[in-house]
């Protein structure tokens, strides 16, 4: 039997994946994708809530709404940032986050 | 007319000039300029003759109340003024896009801060997490355009980068954030969230979880310690309008969703608001104390700015952790608005004049200010307001700010954390008054005059009379917005 306990510990395993990976790793094309990852266990985890919180025998659908809503958001920032890092790539020939050094200080 | 068809109108409007902008190609460089102020104005004006009452099918995630109705006008004084900034800035980002010339045109430039004010201004009315998440989102995209704006110039591209990752980021915890509060109270809304806080059958540790996260999430865009780090570069790099609406548009915006998730989450009988509130206060402190410690060594104005923007808020923070004080009459949420009022106009300003200073040549850079009061004593003057009022001299608006947010903590018998906060404004007395130092020194003999526009000097002249009129009389700003947001004794 899967209960609401199995969908967190997933949820949290993908959260951790992606943050470890937004920290570890130096591609910013890889960085990005695990910044989604992040935005998956938000989803899995809005979403197990919702199937197990219910009213009247079925689910409570604010939660799911609020997935739609990230999903599209991701969708809007997925196709903003990456223009950025294509911009990026033009002048620098080079995604990789060490060379994005010229604010310090 | 309801305050929230402004919104609509203005959304309407933004689409429409970019409409304009693709299809109408024999277009002067100057039009969508002046029609996209035009349009902010227009929406300011009809703002004050607006109707604050809300329309019952948006009223579970919508509302429009006297705090509401303040950070709305917010909103719109900061587009205006960082439209105007942009517009003295345009010959520096008309260079680092290749739009250089009467025939080429950087309309999104000014286009796009009209949608991210649509976004201010209904966080500003949210009332349920989906509706705070989906404008929240709307003005960081945004602005991931805008900080990246000037493609040509390294440090923008940079600064659009660093953004573009740490925005993601902190979209990222915010959202699971709202998925734990949400699984913990069973609930989107303030309202239903603040009954079920301090309900027996709430778990308190998921809640723990999911208010740590959304607190970091909206940590990250009011720059508080420690999610401050993307600060500085980005402020630095991006083009200088951008600074100054992200500074004061953006922070005012978290600032907002922050204080009402606050009141929810500390709501009577919750069983975190212990938890919150020193989360709020240390978080608070250390924002100060970094803030100022770090500006001290800077020589950069952007980047003092940007170490400046972090240890305002930490003291916004402080605000928000001391909440409302019966003994001075002051309430939490009024004072983070107040704040945040006499903020907008000290940092516009100081933002206004980098910006005509660096379109005729003079780098940001503290050294290059040296003999301004020379080459234009208007100039040096409205710089020195600025950065008195910033660092919190009396007689100007920062210092009732900070002397409102001191009573709050006193109020609450947090001796240490005032201590340490007043060290941090101590320290700004140094750092802030070199920029008015380096202006008043001595110049190199072969400097000329520096000459502003007239948009620029009506506005500067504005800017300074609002940062005195504050500071000398600080009622005005309730009488002026006729909305009872403010203090009832103290302040005087």
């Amino acid at each position: 039997m899967i209960t609401l306990n199995h969908y967190l510990v997933v949820a949290a395993m993908l959260f951790a994946i992606g943050l470890a990976g937004v920290v570890a790793r130096r591609n910013i094309l890889t960085i990005y994708m695990c910044l989604e990852m992040m935005l998956s266990a938000a989803n899995l985890t809005l979403v197990a809530f919702s199937r197990f919180h219910l009213h009247d025998g079925l689910p409570d659908y604010h939660a799911q709404a609020l997935v739609f809503f990230t999903i599209t958001v991701a969708a809007a920032e997925v196709a903003v940032g990456l223009a950025i890092i294509v911009a990026l790539y033009r002048a620098r020939q080079s995604v990789d986050v060490t060379t994005v050094t010229k604010l310090q200080g | 007319m309801s305050a929230h068809n402004i919104e609509i109108a203005l959304a309407v409007a933004a689409v429409a000039l970019l409409g304009l902008d693709a299809f109408v190609p024999t277009l002067k460089r100057d039009i969508i300029p002046k029609l996209s102020i035009g349009l902010v104005g227009l929406a300011l004006l009809a703002m004050f003759f607006a109707k604050g009452d809300t329309p019952a099918y948006l009223a579970s995630y919508y509302r429009i109340d006297s705090i509401a109705m303040f950070y709305k006008v917010f909103a719109l004084v900061a587009t205006l003024a960082a439209l105007i900034i942009a517009r003295e800035a345009d010959p520096v980002i008309a260079h680092f896009t290749g739009t250089e010339g009467p025939s080429t045109r950087i309309a999104e430039f000014y286009i796009l801060p009209l949608i991210v004010c649509v976004g201010l201004m209904w966080m500003a009315s949210a009332q349920d997490l989906i509706s705070v998440f989906v404008p929240l989102e709307l003005v960081t995209v945004t602005f991931y355009v805008l900080v990246a704006f000037a493609r040509r110039s390294a440090v923008s591209l940079e600064a659009g980068v660093k953004y573009l990752i740490l925005g993601a980021l902190s979209t990222g915890i915010l959202v699971y954030g709202i998925a734990w509060i949400y699984g913990a109270t069973g609930s989107m809304t303030f309202a239903g969230i603040a009954k079920a806080v301090g309900a027996a059958s709430t778990s308190k540790s998921a809640l723990i979880v999911g208010a740590a996260l959304l607190l970091a999430g909206l940590g990250f865009k009011v720059a508080a310690a420690p999610f401050h780090v993307w600060v500085p570069d980005v402020y630095q790099g991006a083009p200088t309008p951008v600074t100054a609406f992200l500074s004061v548009g953006s922070k005012a915006g978290a600032f907002i969703v922050l204080t009402r998730a606050v009141q929810a989450l500390t709501a009577t009988g919750s069983q975190i608001s212990g938890e919150v509130q020193t989360t709020l206060l240390w978080s608070g402190v250390i924002t100060i104390l970094f803030g100022s410690l770090a500006a001290i060594t800077q020589t950069q104005i952007k980047r003092l700015l940007g170490y400046s923007s972090i240890s305002h808020a930490g003291f916004i923070l402080l605000a928000l952790a001391a909440g409302d004080s019966a003994r001075f009459g002051i309430s939490s949420e009024g004072v983070v608005a107040f704040y945040l009022a006499t903020y907008l106009p000290m940092t516009m300003l100081g933002f206004l004049l980098l910006a005509v200073l660096r379109s005729q040549g003079v780098a940001e850079e503290l050294s290059q200010l040296q003999g301004l009061s020379k080459r234009s004593p208007g100039m040096a003057f409205a710089l020195a307001v600025a950065f008195a009022s910033l660092a919190g001299l009396p007689l100007t608006a920062g210092f009732i700010g900070k002397m409102l947010v001191f009573l709050a903590a006193v109020d609450k018998g947090w001796y240490g954390a005032v201590g340490l906060a007043v060290v941090g404004a101590a320290a700004g007395f140094y750092y802030y008054f070199r920029p008015i130092l380096a202006a008043y020194s001595a110049g190199k003999p072969e400097d000329t005059a520096l000459r502003w526009s007239l948009p620029a000097k009506a506005t500067a002249a504005v800017l300074v009379l609002a940062i005195v009129t504050l500071g000398v009389y600080p009622k005005a700003l309730q009488s002026a917005l006729k909305q009872n947001i403010v203090l009832t004794s103290a302040g005087k």
